[in-house]
């Protein structure tokens, strides 16, 4: 799926003019297909780090080629940095300055990977500033990049080796089209915990879903993508949308639940159905969300509490649910926004609701960690929805165009994907955290 | 109630056609015309009916005509005659006897009194049946003078009935007695009774309705061959003096029977007309249960809301 | 057969509780709209498929072969000959799956509902979908008879001449179409204008028809809003309520309603648009099963569907109301399975009519009626009142003709397994002097 600028601008006369006038020229994305190549091209993996050695392993058991040194005349489709053993701002030039001739020949939709580790408060400073500068030099990098390569890092804890199950998922997640429109971003494993599906193409084979809000936008496109992944889908949706919710479900062979996630027995009644009609209860996706938007001046009540019981109450009632019935291993993937991150005029509502499920999902980790399932958000940028559609023009085409270093909004399959990979038990080891889908947006870090 | 040995058959090879008896009594009407009213039934010896019965063989039902006449009274297709169908056979002949120059009273403008039908076993409809038409029982009425036009269709196949021998080896299956009025025409020296003191109307509670368009008296005419002008049209109507034209008496019978005649076996029936149906109307149908006309009887009754007569009421009996 | 059976037929015991059970496993309706509203643009065949299509959601039917659709129309369109099957091969069932048209006016559905039933019992099927459907909207028109009939005899014609005598049939008046009217074939009267006979010769006030109707509303107000529908309903075309409902109605807003029937009947005229179910579209369908099928199937169980009768009566005649044959059929059904009238937790009186409802319960209450009519000892006696119509019915929800039967049964199968025992009554009066009813037990 492509706007009609980007198709313009992509192709024949428009496309020398717009070259010319230095206007956006948005590429087209590699989005994920099963039995595609992971990459497209081979890998090319710089750096000292201790990673190198396991993820270089992983890589050629994932059937890829590996190089340690640029290959001549070959376009790359991954540049993977081991700065895992970085001490000192001064050891990031080696690898940054083979990076640099490696970059020019990443191929369209190329990948740029960082591994390194988290800044503590107890490192040393020498430590701290070199770990953070992987960050800059990563989120800098990806705004340089073109033609649909994106530039992400991944986060090892301490402790954590590289070959951890969610290191190598996350790796993988990254590289593949899967991480189309994730850019900018670093995804942080906090343990060992986890472990890779039999099969990467259905890594939630057998799994019992939950998608809330699935009747349209991104929630449909969520269940679709659990769906192919494997998983057996709950179709959550408010009874006013039960024509919609009937198209998706039947679509993913799953089933509808007419719900209002605002009740308090909402939780229950998942539990219920999933427990009665599948037999378990694997995953929850809190995708349901409405926008009330206001300036604050002008907010009315209703306006306010409405956003605020949909967007965070009925997760924070759910979750309870959900941890009071003790289902082992359950993930639960909460749909955030790049509004609750950087604040939107007009969304006071909605932001405060949206930094909201930031915080529970940091603040719940523990308690998903205890019964040996997880807790995450993915908080989408500008993605091109039936409610994004009643943005107006100008603005939209601002958001789209000029602020994510994509050039362009991505799709509900974008957001999908994200979730996909953070609800499989190979992500296990990452929990708490809140992953963008904005293609490296402007706002917010 | 058959035929009595002092009448004379004549045999005709053919019913005689229902245009040229209406041509013939519009004749005869225009050369008895007396204006005003105390007109007399005319000719020497006029209160006497001609002693003569006109009969008809080979008579049978056309296939398409039946279907069209079952489907005007929303009846089934079926392969039996219904009984207002038999009439609708016989009553070209029975015209032919009333049209007679020797028949004392005026045809055009009597007025349709009652019916009553024996109708004996069911009627095949590839049938040959013999029809034979007299009248009989020439006698005051409170508003004139009244005659019963008798005629009876016989078979080859035999009744199940009462047998009365109508021709050789042929038995009665359809005995119908038409009674009508020749309002305002009274023979030598007949005294009128009273008009008999009519109870007033209480509507039965209806169970049905029908809606006649304004096309109800074509549409019969075309199916049974009755052209009488005050069927046809408001102005055909007009012109024999009627305000408005009215519906056939036997679209009503028919009508009738369609929903209270039992679909196999004999039944006898009767109906008495007592307002006319100007058309196009919207008659109120009621049946109801007559025990005391015998097991499995009906009565039914068409009428207006409102009116203070009705339209028509009768009887349905298995025999 | 074998050789060793008896050569007398043996029916094992009374009633139908010597075969396996038939399961009510769920159902679902589209809201029911008021005619010429909201579902204006959609046919038979879309109502259904919607219907059914929110049922296969529900109950994750999606590539499923089940044993058998049945539903109907009351309602249909010439070109809709194989309707059931044409809106089956529009879901995500398995297109192997068989279907087939049923038709008895209003009791479609329950007649439809009632023998995929009896074939669950007999083992001939293990999954079975019934139900119903009807617009008054996109009704069918005819041309009319005359001109029909000169097209019918112009295409059979072989030659010039005779198209020509075809066409010289033809009249200016057969121009003007016919569209299907409410009316009894047989006597002309519309159904409203039969029950206004009936509300009339059992005296039923307007008072108490509109008691009748107000409470069809608040308890139908009242089960959407502790969320009973959300698995009964899937919302089609922006609709996600009946249109129908009122629930803000009173009594003084209902007497202000003049009659529409029985105005013949003058000032005892009791019947308006208040109290009489208006016209109106939607689709119900009813999941009906095997406990083996639904276990198997992990799906839920909410009732038994016991068993059905049907009745008619002799309305031509007029020797009984056009809509008092589950007065009828009722006595026979409580006898064969040795129940009483008022042996039920539930009773589902379809509301063609407030007065429908409330002449069927006065002819039980009646001695003489029973005992006369019915053939019985005695008045079957009154019902429990508070446990009619629970969940609302036809005055607030609308009666799309052929779609009432599965609202109903949906309705009380979850009534019934909310409420965790018990039984419930079904009568569903039907155009043709006819009626289904039928038991349900908890499961």
């Amino acid at each position: 799926m492509t706007n009609r600028y980007q198709k313009l601008v992509s192709a024949g006369p428009a496309k020398e003019v717009a070259k010319r006038l230095g206007l956006p020229r948005p590429a087209e994305l590699r989005r994920y297909r099963p039995s595609e190549p992971l990459v497209p091209g081979p890998v090319l993996v710089l750096g000292s780090g201790a990673s190198a050695e396991p993820v270089s392993e992983q890589l050629l058991a994932w059937g890829l080629d590996v190089y340690r040194h640029q290959p001549q005349g070959r376009r790359l489709g991954a540049v993977i940095v081991a700065y895992d053993d970085v001490s000192h701002p001064g050891d990031l030039a080696d690898a940054a300055l083979e990076l640099g001739p490696a970059v020019r020949q990443l191929a369209p939709s190329g990948r740029v990977i960082t591994v390194s580790r988290p800044a503590r408060a107890g490192d040393a400073p020498a430590v701290a500033a070199a770990r953070r500068g992987v960050e800059g030099l990563l989120r800098s990098l990806a705004r340089e990049l073109r033609g649909g390569a994106t530039g992400n890092g991944i986060l090892l804890a301490e402790g954590v080796g590289a070959g951890a199950p969610s290191a190598l998922a996350a790796l993988r997640f990254l590289l593949s089209g899967r991480s189309a429109y994730v850019d900018g971003q670093f995804l942080s494993v906090g343990s060992e915990n986890g472990a890779a599906p039999e099969d990467w193409d259905r890594p939630l084979a057998g799994r019992v879903a939950v998608v809330t809000g699935a009747a349209r936008g991104i929630g449909a496109a969520i269940a679709r993508v659990l769906a192919r992944d494997g998983a057996k889908i709950v179709a959550v949706d408010v009874p006013a949308a039960g024509g919609a919710l009937t198209s998706v479900a039947n679509e993913v062979r799953g089933t509808a639940l007419q719900l209002d996630i605002t009740r308090a027995d909402a939780g229950h009644l998942i539990l219920e159905h999933a427990l009665e009609r599948h037999g378990g209860l694997d995953i929850v996706v809190h995708n349901a969300g409405i926008t009330r938007d206001k300036l604050l001046v002008n907010m009315d009540e209703a306006r306010w509490k409405s956003v605020l019981a949909v967007n965070i109450e009925s997760q924070l009632r759910m979750n309870e649910a959900f941890l009071g019935a003790g289902r082992d291993g359950l993930r639960i993937v909460s749909l955030a926004s790049t509004s609750g991150i950087a604040g939107n005029r007009g969304q006071t509502n909605y932001a405060a609701s949206k930094a909201g499920v930031m915080g529970m999902v940091e603040a719940s980790a523990a308690d998903f960690a205890a019964i040996g399932g997880g807790i995450n958000a993915v908080a989408p940028g500008f993605i091109e929805t039936d409610m994004t559609a009643k943005v107006p023009v100008p603005t939209r085409a601002v958001a789209r165009l000029l602020m994510p270093s994509l050039m362009q909004g991505g799709l509900p399959v974008d957001v999908a994907e994200a979730i996909a990979f953070l609800a499989s038990d190979a992500a296990a080891g990452i929990n708490g955290e809140t992953l963008r889908v904005c293609g490296q947006s402007l706002i917010g870090r | 109630m058959s035929v009595v040995e002092d009448r004379r058959t004549i045999v005709l090879d053919q019913a005689p056609p229902l245009a040229r008896s209406y041509a013939a009594a519009a004749r005869k009407a225009a050369a008895s015309a007396v204006p005003g009213l105390g007109r007399s039934a005319r000719g020497a010896g006029g209160q006497e009916l001609p002693p003569v019965a006109h009969r008809v063989g080979g008579v049978r039902a056309e296939r398409s005509r039946l279907a069209r006449y079952q489907r005007l009274m929303g009846d089934t297709l079926r392969d039996s005659l219904p009984s207002v169908f038999v009439h609708g056979l016989a009553f070209p002949i029975a015209m032919g006897v009333l049209v007679a120059d020797d028949f004392p009273l005026p045809l055009l403008g009597m007025v349709h009194l009652a019916n009553r039908v024996e109708h004996r076993r069911t009627i095949g409809a590839d049938e040959a049946l013999t029809v034979t038409a007299w009248a009989e029982n020439l006698r005051p009425h409170f508003a004139g003078t009244q005659v019963d036009v008798v005629a009876e269709v016989s078979a080859p196949g035999g009744a199940d009935g009462d047998a009365s021998a109508a021709g050789a080896g042929s038995d009665v299956v359809w005995r119908g007695v038409s009674t009508y009025l020749a309002r305002g025409v009274d023979a030598p020296g007949a005294v009128r009774p009273q008009r008999p003191s009519r109870p007033d109307f209480d509507a039965p509670m209806r169970t049905g309705q029908w809606r006649l368009p304004a096309d109800t008296g074509r549409e019969y005419a075309s199916i049974l061959g009755d052209w009488n002008p005050i069927h046809l049209s408001s102005l055909s109507a007009r012109a024999l003096g009627m305000k408005r034209h009215i519906a056939h008496g036997m679209y009503s019978a028919g009508r009738a029977l369609a929903s209270t005649a039992p679909v196999a076996g004999g039944y006898t029936w009767s109906i008495e007309f007592e307002a006319p149906v100007f058309l196009p109307a919207t008659v109120q149908f009621a049946v109801a249960d007559a025990a005391e006309a015998g097991p499995g009887a009906l009565q039914f009754t068409g009428f207006k809301r409102g009116a203070s007569r009705p339209y028509f009421s009768g009887t349905v009996a298995p025999r | 057969m074998a050789s060793s059976a008896p050569s007398a037929p043996q029916h094992p015991t009374t009633g139908a509780r010597t075969v396996r059970d038939a399961v009510v496993i769920g159902g679902n309706r589209i809201p029911f709209a008021r005619a010429n509203g909201k579902y204006a643009d959609a046919s038979n065949q879309d109502m259904l498929t919607a219907a059914l299509d929110g049922l296969v959601a529900r109950f994750g039917l999606q590539g499923e072969r089940i044993g058998a659709v049945a539903a109907g129309a009351v309602l249909k369109h010439s070109r809709d000959f194989n309707l059931v099957r044409e809106a089956v091969l529009g879901t995500a069932l398995d297109p192997a799956t068989p279907a087939y048209d049923v038709q008895m006016a209003c009791a479609t559905g329950m007649e439809a509902i009632g023998s995929l039933a009896n074939k669950i019992k007999l083992g001939q099927l293990d999954s079975a979908i019934g139900g119903g459907v009807d617009t008054t909207s996109d009704a069918p028109i005819a041309v009319s008879e005359g001109l029909r009939r000169v097209l019918l005899e112009f295409s059979r014609a072989r030659s010039g001449k005779q198209r020509l005598a075809a066409l010289s049939k033809f009249r200016p008046k057969d121009l003007a179409p016919n569209a299907p009217g409410t009316g009894e074939p047989r006597t002309g009267l519309s159904m409203g204008e039969h029950q206004a006979l009936t509300t009339a010769a059992w005296g039923i006030t307007r008072e108490a028809q509109d008691e009748l109707a107000l409470a069809s509303h608040q308890n139908l107000a009242a089960a959407y809003d502790r969320h009973f529908f959300d698995d009964l309903i899937t919302e089609y075309r922006g609709l996600s309520r009946d249109n129908n409902l009122r629930a803000d109605t009173t009594l003084e807003k209902l007497g202000t309603l003049k009659p529409v029937f029985g105005k013949d009947l003058g000032s005892k005229a009791t019947m308006t648009a208040g109290n009489s179910t208006p016209l109106t579209d939607g689709a119900s369908a009813v999941l009906l099963g095997s406990e083996e099928y639904a276990r198997q199937h992990d799906l839920p169980m909410l009732a038994n569907f016991v068993d059905f009768e049907a009745g008619a009566v002799d309305f031509v005649h007029g020797r009984e109301g056009l809509l008092m044959a589950p007065a009828y059929a009722v006595p026979r059904l409580l006898e064969r399975n040795g129940l009483t009238l008022q042996d039920f937790d539930f009773y589902e009186i379809h509301e063609a009519f407030a007065g429908t409802v409330l002449s069927t319960l006065a002819a039980w209450e009646d001695e003489d009626f029973c005992r006369n009519k019915l053939g019985l000892d005695a008045a079957l006696g009154p019902i429990d009142r508070s446990r009619l119509n629970v969940a609302g019915s036809s005055l607030a929800a609308g009666h799309p003709f052929a779609a009432t039967g599965g609202r109903i049964v949906a309705t009380l199968a979850k009534l019934l397994h909310e409420k965790g025992s018990g039984r419930g009554l079904i009568s569903v009066c039907a155009a043709g002097g006819q009626g289904v009813v039928a038991i349900l037990e908890a499961r």
